[in-house]
């Protein structure tokens, strides 16, 4: 049997898919200053669970932020090409991707799982997962419960303020002024989607529009968004695996390729040893 | 700068000799400048891309171009304590960082009645005057000299109004320039009015009339150096162009211009001779689509020349057209001519983009070069601080993705048939800011950069036709 890992290091949270046919085993936890330095720790988790030696993966391809911290991957991938190579194995006729994480947001065309063309925001946490998080927060509910509160609302408060720190200040003065929770948390989504639908129109978009990214499961962003864009927006059954998976995906391709080349892929000395810097 | 840093940072390789003689030929311009002063000599502060070059050259008067010292101070990441100074006088960091740069080193300058500690490459010499030529969209242009003027009040400022036409689908330029000639000759003359006042002395228009023969010699032979870029590999790329820039936008209507000019294309043909390119193995070809470099992270294009991708092409900086593809009329005044050459250059591209419904000429710009340098792919770097360079850019992608799409594909219809269908070039937009090295992470550049390649790579596997 074979077996592909991806390890995914993003800026909050870490995913390790193992796969062969399917997903056999996934790990997600969060990307600690510790998880950064210590990848082959959560390899070791997902090896664990799927009862696989760390010599039966064939291949391993790093992506993510962080993938450079991975020194036992055979390849880093950036996560633009995971995502869409991921993305395209759940919906295949997928032609844009909207990734939001946890501090970046990126809008990816694609053409039959390959990346055509993309935009980035890694310099601003409006338009990022960070957002929700600070203003969950502000407003002391849980992030996962905003999706559901948010689509009770018919009145979205109109957040105004675009810098993530104002805005945390704005919807804390709206909740003291009687705007409802949910109108507030509406309106927060609201202008989330707006600043990722901007980015994103960039690409001329076109359809299937498929989200990924674990904001994805906030069913109340994602009807924000396909509102904003006016296309309908899917969701991957595991929105924050796709690019571990994608990750994995291309490492199947490669050694693939390279048996029908005749050759032997090219790979990394299978060794899980901590490293030194990050 | 600490010095360690200093010496941890290596000389960035370029790919011609021509580039890499340009640290100190600017470092000698500057220290000329200073010495300039010391013999009396007349300085202005003055603007690039301002039309008026030979003018001053005509006049013995020292140019010193501001933006070009705030660059220096930005590429020897040592502009962060000018910027911090500027701030603390009141000035919004959201300026133009050249301004703001300027501003805090003539304000500690003549604070401290000489040059500021270890200013990089000695400083920069105090004018007898300031010419702002007031641009479309510069806001510096005309407000930088008037806050300088606060530290000295002695300086006169002379105005020049440069204005071109904008860019109308519906109106042909030729029904308005006359009127935009007029203008620009009488600010001309009236230029030489103000310095005959600063200097006691007349102008020589003969002398100015070889000066602009010198300069309409120096546009054409850079056009054509330029132009050899065309060869698969590309000989040069942009790192090296923002440093052979110099002599076109500091030095024009000098000799020394024209032979730089005259090495670099004798040095670029033999190394199309010799087949040898910017890099062993060019994969992709990408053209800087627009917006100034982030000074002191020049070293980022050779991280692309490392990833394979050379630039053969950009719009930045190529501040020359071809003068026997404009429209010059019989004269021999030379002020009439030098109002010519500056409209004849803004309008270069205004009757192509009429052809293409939807275009605009920067626009067509691109697209000439897509096709001329055979391009891949385009790169673009939003500046904060220059609203001037970076305004549109974004638009001018969304635009050429509208009208323009150069990669022939196959795809999938929903009758299960393979179509022939065509897409719109891969572009990257990087983000951060000429000089002001708070605004940049390489990692994050990087990481896009990387990314980039990978599409590009994609794009390249994808082009099934
Ligand atoms: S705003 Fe832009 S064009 Fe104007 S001086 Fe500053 S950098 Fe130059």
């Amino acid at each position: 049997m074979e077996y592909y890992a991806g390890v995914d290091i993003g800026s909050t949270m870490t995913k390790v898919v193992i796969m062969n046919k399917g997903i056999i085993s996934s790990i997600i936890g969060p990307t600690g200053p510790e998880q950064r330095r210590l990848a082959n720790k959560v390899m070791e988790k997902a090896l664990n669970k799927a009862d696989l030696a760390f010599e039966s993966i064939n291949y391993i391809v790093a992506t993510g932020y962080g993938r450079i911290n991975v020194p036992f991957a055979d390849k880093q991938v950036t996560e633009i090409t995971c995502h869409a190579k991921g993305v395209a194995d759940f919906f295949p006729e997928a032609k844009t991707v909207i990734d939001i994480g946890g501090q970046d947001s990126k809008g990816i065309k694609i053409d039959n799982g390959r990346p055509i063309d993309f935009v980035m925001n890694d310099k601003c946490a409006a338009g990022s997962g960070r957002y929700l998080e600070i203003t969950a927060d502000a407003l002391g509910i849980k992030i996962e419960d905003m999706g559901e509160l948010a689509l009770q609302s018919t009145n979205p408060a109109l957040i105004s303020n675009i810098c993530t720190i104002f805005a945390e200040q704005e919807v804390v003065s709206k909740l003291a002024e009687g705007v409802p929770l949910r109108d507030l948390v509406a309106g927060v989504l609201e202008s989330l989607a707006n600043r990722v639908s901007r980015m994103v129109k960039r690409l001329n978009v076109e359809e299937a529009v498929v989200i990924t990214g674990g904001v994805a499961k906030n069913a109340g962003l994602v009807k924000a968004l396909s509102d904003k864009l006016g296309y309908h927006v899917s969701v991957p059954p595991e929105p924050l695996l796709t690019g571990a998976v994608g990750a994995a995906l291309l490492g199947k391709d490669i050694v693939r390729k390279a048996i029908e080349n005749g050759e032997s892929p090219e790979r990394k000395e299978r060794s899980l040893k901590e490293i030194e810097i990050l | 700068m600490a010095e360690e840093e200093k010496k941890k940072r290596k000389k960035r390789r370029t790919a011609t000799k021509a580039a890499a003689s340009i640290g100190p030929m600017v470092k000698a311009a500057i220290g000329g400048t200073i010495k300039a002063k010391e013999e009396g000599k007349k300085i202005a502060y003055t603007f690039i891309v301002c039309l008026y070059d030979e003018i001053l050259r005509a006049m013995d008067i020292v140019p010193v171009w501001t933006e070009n010292y705030a660059g220096v101070c930005g590429a020897k990441r040592d502009a962060e304590r000018f910027l911090e100074r500027a701030e603390s006088l009141g000035f919004s960091r959201s300026l133009c960082t050249y301004a703001l740069c300027g501003l805090g080193f003539d304000q500690w300058r003549e604070e401290l009645g000489e040059m500021p500690p270890e200013a990089p490459w000695g400083g920069q010499a105090r004018p007898d005057m300031m010419l702002s030529s007031g641009q479309i969209l510069c806001d510096p242009r005309n407000k930088w000299y008037q806050a300088a003027q606060q530290f000295m009040p002695d300086v006169p400022i002379h105005n020049v109004d440069l204005p071109y036409p904008l860019y109308e689908d519906d109106i042909h330029f030729t029904d308005i320039q006359d009127y935009y000639i007029k203008h620009i000759i009488e600010e001309l003359r009236g230029l030489v009015t103000f310095l005959e006042k600063q200097t006691g002395k007349k102008m020589d228009y003969d002398r100015l009339s070889g000066l602009v023969d010198l300069g309409e010699k120096t546009w054409n032979l850079i056009h054509e150096t330029y132009e050899l870029r065309r060869a698969v590999p590309t000989p040069m790329g942009t790192g090296d162009a923002m440093n052979t820039m110099v002599p076109m936008t500091f030095m024009l209507g000098t000799q020394e211009a024209y032979d730089f000019y005259v090495g670099l294309n004798k040095e670029l043909k033999e190394k199309i001779a010799r087949k040898e390119g910017v890099i062993e193995n060019e994969k992709y070809r990408l053209l800087w689509g627009g917006g100034l470099p982030s000074w002191f992270a020049l070293a980022d294009f050779n991280y692309f020349n490392s990833k394979g991708a050379v630039f053969p092409a950009e719009t930045t900086y190529r501040m020359v057209q071809p003068i026997y593809h404009m429209y010059m009329p019989e004269t021999n005044d030379p002020i009439e001519r030098l109002a010519w050459r500056w409209f004849g250059y803004w309008v270069y591209w205004y009757d192509k983009a009429r052809k293409r419904p939807g275009s605009h000429p920067d626009v067509e710009w691109l697209i000439q070069y897509i096709e001329d340098y055979q391009i891949d792919g385009i790169v673009m770097h939003e500046a904060f601080s220059c609203r001037t360079w970076h305004l549109g850019l974004i638009w001018q992608l969304n635009q050429l993705a509208k009208i323009y799409k150069p990669i022939p594909v196959l795809v999938l219809g929903k009758d299960g048939r393979e179509n022939k269908a065509s897409r719109e070039l891969p572009s990257l937009v990087l983000e951060s800011d000429i000089i002001d090295i708070t605004s940049y992470s390489e990692v994050d550049t990087r990481n896009r950069i990387d990314a980039f390649i990978e599409t590009l790579e994609s794009v390249k596997k994808g082009k099934t036709i």
